[in-house]
């Protein structure tokens, strides 16, 4: 099994976000810490004898808001209640604002060696655009204070297709952050919900998307760029020097199991896909009566877990098992369009297809 | 009543010019309708028309009037049809009546209508009485326009009356101008008899109320009567005048208006323009001026949600029940399914009907561009009509493509004479003749192909002339045209909905109009699809359609897959809405406003 841990907390919410995170009080986020660790508790008992965790996965929200030595001990509590696998993956997200050089020390001794960094840009302006709380600089410092810590694996987030006001190039971003040499790299395209700032922004025409064309021909120069650095592309979003997938989120992929913890966390245990409430307020009060946080949630149908398989596996550079994709036709045209290529049985996006993921999957998805 | 005492006029007028005031002020003065039942226009009875200022179907009604004691009259108001798509009902109507009021607005002047009618109303032999109307007005030019209807008629100025029928000033000295001016009916009681239909409307309980002016001979309840040109027979039920309300009556003679009852439930068996004859003792010949409606004007209606299919036949057979001159049949479309085929006088008419499915029925619609009725002569000879261009015959096969023209008639400031004329050019008009009306405005005569009318050359008339511009038109039969059809391939594939009859020096500019506008329409796909225009084998235009380039999901969030999941059946849910051709999805949208042009293009 796998064990996530939500931290909703950030030192600020970004221009582009939606998700379930907020700037709270200090003692706001300790009644959470609290909370976080009856739950664990409770599906210590709910969920005995499964093995030990082969990764662990710490994100948010910004997880380094808290000190390196308060995650240590949440770490700690976790090896308490369920045995951790010696070589088990355990990361956590770091702002680059957060942490100094002992709290990434504290945080190794602690068990973790795997760090996340959220650069998303290395051009102070564009960070700026964005409402991130940190610069250019504090990423350099944060990856390089990692290092010296001994953290055995650093990522690094980096984010494409901004608002043209940012001025942002994402080739540019791509060198800068190639040469920190990270172990890893994670692209994102924004896409902006219309209830975050930016997304409103946008909407109301202050703000403008570049068109779609523009940011591919960015990322499939900023993907050349990383293939020639030596990083090897293993799922859509994600790049890696050889051997340094994320396990955890590889699991996602291919549908292990794994508990989500924290509020609004999502699971898939046996088959059954749920998740926690959303409000921290009502998730406090759930575990303050001694009963699980779970909101909602079923066991999949077979016809359910078929289609996730495809959904997901397709993500993987390794694709899916030809046999799970009914639609030959379908699958034949694609091939023709040069976003999908057949080989020794499986099915994988090529490149062009990668950045056309979501109409060429939801054509293969099985009903 | 004796004959010398009956009077049939109509109004001629406008849209907007006063008609339905007027009327309404007579039925006011002859005390037909008391006034604090007077319903806001009377005569215009259904909402829809109400709300367009239109009046679509002709009503009579009878008015008994005494201007001096003892001195009574019976005025029988036929009211006719304004709008040009229904000109051969008004001439029906008009050929119902010995006289007419020409009515003008003194602040709008003479309009082409009002040429047009005036025009319909001298051919029939109607005496003619002109008025002006508004002059309550501050904005209305009395003089001008006076001057303006006595050049139109070759009057003297004296000649012409100046009412408002808001205030009322003038409009009982208009009525007594009718009796002393208009004839009485000619036409021999003792003859066999001939009556004139000049309109019918549906009663669901007593089925089709036949109009009809009886010009010889009488009518009456129990009386066996022969339809001439549908050959129907009948016995009459009921006999009877409008005052307002229907009112039974012993009989109709030679010289009266009013209605015929016999039972028929089937309004396509009377016809607008039939004559009605006696089967005993029958008449030798049908009144003169029949014509079978023919429509002129076809588009594709189809239901938006297939599965109101039926709902839609159901309405459509209803609306034929008061509405004869629709025609419609089955049609499947590859690209928008099953739905009909309709035929319509003109634009309006297709209007009217969108809207009564729409309102009356609470249809959601798909309807395609209009397109004209083509007439196709083989080599063989054989000599058909087309009522979608998708059926054109293979051109190899063809000898000659006739197209419907009208005769239009243009009154327009001088100043704006040039650009009007610019347009009539662009639109292939074969020029006729100009004259000057009072040297405020000009009357413009040219032919047109109805194609090219049934586009957006109102519009576009009354853009280039800054509004003032006004048009009728009537139609004048088919003329033979350089004419080809105009294919649309959509990935290689020619597309039924999207093809065209243009003439052969326009398919390229044409070609390229409609690809460019189905490059904006259809969405991008997976792959580069290439629009093309086509005459035959050969391509007149093309357009690239260029493959989407990135459409992916961002960061995926602490595990949650079901967002992902909701997103990716969003994406499919929304293939549903498209219609596969081949293997572009194409969005029903462009189907609908593919052929449209400048209309549209200006910023709709």
């Amino acid at each position: 099994m796998r064990l996530y841990i939500h931290w909703p907390f950030c030192l600020a919410r970004c221009a582009y976000c939606d998700f379930n995170t907020r700037v709270a009080a200090r003692r706001v986020a300790v009644a959470y810490a609290h909370s976080l660790c009856l739950e664990l508790a409770l599906w210590r008992e709910a969920l005995p004898g499964r093995g030990g965790l082969r990764s662990l996965y710490l994100g948010g929200g910004t997880p380094s808001t808290m000190r390196g030595e308060e995650v240590a001990e949440l770490l700690a509590y976790c090896r308490r209640l369920f045995p951790v696998r010696g070589d088990a993956e355990v990361t956590v997200e770091v702002n680059p604002a957060t942490w100094k050089e002992d709290d990434f020390a504290a945080a190794r001794r602690g068990g973790v060696n795997r760090v996340s960094i959220g650069v998303q840009s290395l051009d102070d302006r564009v960070l700026r655009v964005l409402g991130r709380p940190h610069g250019a600089g504090d990423a350099v410092a944060a990856v390089r204070r990692a290092r010296r810590a001994g953290i055995a694996a650093v990522s690094l987030d980096m984010m494409f297709g901004l608002p043209l006001e940012s001025g942002h190039r994402f080739t540019q971003d791509m060198e800068r952050a190639i040469g920190l040499r990270p172990h890893h790299v994670s692209t994102y395209a924004l896409s902006l919900s219309s209830r975050s700032p930016m997304g409103r922004l946008v909407s109301r025409g202050e703000f403008h998307m570049p068109e779609d064309d523009v940011v591919a021909d960015e990322y499939r120069e900023a993907s050349r760029m990383l293939r020639e650095a030596g990083y090897v592309r293993y799922e859509i979003s994600n790049f890696c020097l050889p051997g340094y997938e994320c396990r955890h989120n590889m699991a996602y992929w291919r549908r292990e199991d794994y508990l989500g913890t924290g509020a609004g966390a999502h699971s898939l245990i046996a088959g059954w896909r749920f998740h926690n409430l959303e409000s921290i307020l009502a998730y406090n009060r759930r575990l303050h009566d001694g009963v699980l946080p779970v909101s909602g949630g079923g066991r999949l149908a077979a016809g359910e877990e078929k289609s996730e398989r495809v959904m997901l596996g397709l993500r993987m550079a390794r694709g899916v098992p030809e046999r799970l994709l009914p639609q030959a036709a379908r699958l034949a045209d694609l091939e023709e369009y040069g976003l999908v290529r057949r080989e020794g049985g499986r099915v994988r996006l090529t490149e062009r297809g990668m950045l056309l993921s979501n109409p060429v999957i939801a054509e293969l998805m099985p009903a | 009543m004796d004959r010398s005492r009956i009077r049939n006029f109509c109004i001629i007028a406008h849209i907007d010019h006063g008609k339905s005031t007027l009327a309404d002020r007579f039925l006011e003065i002859t005390e037909t309708v008391p006034r604090q039942k007077m319903a806001d226009q009377y005569l215009d009875r259904m909402e829809l028309e109400r709300e367009r200022g239109i009046t679509i179907k002709a009503q009579a009604v009878r008015m008994e009037y005494a201007p001096a004691p003892g001195d009574a009259y019976r005025l029988n108001l036929i009211d006719t049809p304004g709008h040009v798509d229904f000109s051969y009902e008004v001439s029906r109507s008009l050929a119902a009546c010995e006289g007419a009021i020409l009515l003008v607005d003194a602040a709008q002047g003479v309009e082409a209508q009002t040429v047009g009618n005036a025009y319909l109303a001298v051919e029939a032999g109607l005496t003619l009485i002109p008025a002006v109307n508004k002059i309550d007005l501050p904005a209305a030019d009395i003089e001008g326009t006076v001057m303006e209807v006595a050049d139109l008629l070759g009057i003297d100025p004296g000649e012409v009356a100046g009412v408002s029928a808001k205030t009322g000033e003038g409009v009982e000295p208009l009525l007594r101008l009718v009796i002393e001016r208009v004839p009485p009916p000619g036409g021999s009681i003792e003859k066999p008899l001939r009556a004139l239909v000049f309109d019918s409307t549906y009663d669901v309980y007593r089925g089709v109320v036949a109009f009809v002016r009886v010009v010889e001979g009488s009518v009456a309840r129990g009386t066996r009567i022969l339809f001439m040109a549908t050959g129907r027979e009948a016995e009459v039920d009921e006999v009877g005048y409008f005052s307002p309300e229907m009112t039974s009556c012993e009989d109709l003679q030679a010289g009266e208006v009013g209605y015929v009852i016999t039972g028929i439930k089937d309004v396509s068996l009377i016809k607008v323009g039939d004559t009605v004859t006696a089967k005993r003792n029958p008449a030798a010949e049908p009144l003169p001026g029949y014509r079978e409606p023919k429509p002129m004007v076809f588009a594709g209606i189809y239901p938006a949600d297939s599965d109101d299919f039926q709902e839609l036949e159901d309405a459509l057979h209803k609306l034929k029940l008061n509405d004869s001159a629709l025609t419609f049949t089955r049609e499947n479309s590859q690209a928008l399914g099953f739905g009909f085929r309709c035929g319509f006088l003109g634009l309006l008419h297709l209007e009217i009907v969108q809207e009564r499915l729409e309102r009356e029925y609470g249809l959601n619609l798909v309807i395609t561009a209009p397109n004209v009725v083509y007439e196709v002569v083989r080599r063989s000879g054989e000599v058909s009509h087309i009522h979608n261009p998708s059926e054109m015959p293979d051109m190899g096969t063809v000898q000659e493509v006739r197209e419907p023209y009208v005769q239009a008639t243009i009154l327009v400031p001088p100043d704006y004479v040039g650009p009007v004329l610019e347009l009539t050019k662009e639109r292939r008009g074969l020029f006729q003749d100009m004259v000057y009306l009072s040297g405020r405005r000009v009357e413009l005569r040219c032919r047109l192909p109805l194609a090219e009318m049934v586009i957006d050359f109102y519009d576009q008339l009354k853009s280039r002339s800054r509004g003032y511009a006004s048009l009728d038109y009537e139609h004048i039969g088919f003329m033979p045209g350089d004419l080809v059809k105009l294919d649309i391939l959509i990935n290689g594939e020619p597309v039924d909905a999207f093809s065209t009859v243009v003439e052969r020096g326009r398919a390229y500019e044409q070609g390229k109009r409609i690809t460019q506008r189905l490059r904006e329409l259809i969405p991008r796909q997976l792959f580069d699809v290439p629009v093309q225009a086509a005459v035959g084998s050969r391509v007149v235009a093309r357009e690239t359609i260029k493959a989407r380039r990135k459409d992916v999901l961002a960061k995926c969030y602490g595990g949650d897959v079901t967002r992902k999941k909701k997103l990716l059946e969003k994406q499919k849910e929304g293939k549903k809405r498209m219609k596969m051709v081949g293997k572009v999805e194409i969005p029903q949208e462009a189907f609908i406003s593919a052929l449209r042009t400048s209309r549209e293009d200006r910023g709709r």
